[in-house]
């Protein structure tokens, strides 16, 4: 039955709580776009330069899963990576926010 | 007379030990215990330097970072703002220092000792001025009728 294992859902982690393992969630989101850049041929400074940053740093700090991929600049991330856009965000969104993912697309369509 | 221009070495790798320590001590209280604060290092594809300041557990997530290329320090937020640059880390470091959300520590000191000294006069001076105003309304008529 449907609500139950919505129940069920919400008994793994309690709603509004970020999970503890978000810091290795961000990293597997970092090793997955550094894989991105690198199948687009591009280096972080490449990349950096397309979306106007003045240094790749911040690349650099996303990839080593310290940081997010900012929600501003991510369809042009996506675009510059040669990623439909769509499709990008929802992957990043697995790892950023999984609880929300789950609620939205479900475990199984990851 | 000719002079020689000599191009110096970019520096690259990792962080020195006297560079990691001007960094750590400059934020030192931004990194007190109580504040659940952690820092790393790693690098660049290239090689640079990086320190990042995490925030608290759970998310951990990088509220300053320091990078240096080649001679240059580059002060970044979480989010990729560039906030300071130069070729100079002692003036990167107070930088990074003013930039460090400073709530904590001794914001809550001061609103913890307010509401202490608020709670003491609730609860024991209130009941004593009360009992003092009773006191005179009950005096009051009769030191008016000596008068």
């Amino acid at each position: 039955m449907k609500r139950v294992k919505h129940q069920d859902v919400f008994a793994e982690r309690l709603p509004g709580k970020p999970a503890p393992e978000a810091k290795q969630l961000r990293k597997l989101a970092g090793d997955w776009l550094k894989l991105r850049r690198a199948d687009a041929e591009l280096s972080q400074a490449d990349l950096a330069a397309r979306l106007g940053l003045k240094y790749y740093t911040f690349i650099s700090q996303v990839e080593n899963g310290f940081s997010r991929v900012p929600t501003e600049i991510m369809g042009a991330w996506a675009s510059e990576l040669g990623l439909e856009p769509a499709p990008f965000a929802r992957h990043l969104l697995m790892y950023y926010e999984p609880e929300l993912y789950r609620l939205l697309f479900g475990a199984e369509s990851k | 007379m000719s002079v020689v221009a000599f191009e110096r070495k970019p520096v690259t790798g990792a962080w020195s030990e006297s560079e990691l320590n001007t960094i750590v001590t400059a934020l030192n209280a931004a990194l007190a215990p109580a504040t659940g604060r952690e820092w790393e290092t790693g690098t660049t594809e290239n090689g640079d330097a990086q320190f990042y300041l995490l925030g608290s557990l759970p998310d951990q997530a990088c509220e300053l970072c320091l990078s240096r290329i080649g001679r240059r320090y580059i002060l970044e937020d979480g989010s990729g703002r560039l906030l300071f640059e130069h070729r100079n880390l002692d003036l990167v470091v107070l930088h990074a220092r003013a930039a460090v959300p400073s709530t904590s520590w001794l914001m809550v000191r001061m609103i913890t000792v307010w509401c202490a000294v608020r709670s003491v006069f609730h609860e024991k001076l209130e009941p004593m001025l009360a009992e003092t105003e009773e006191l005179l309304v009950q005096l009051a008529p009769q030191l008016a009728a000596f008068a």
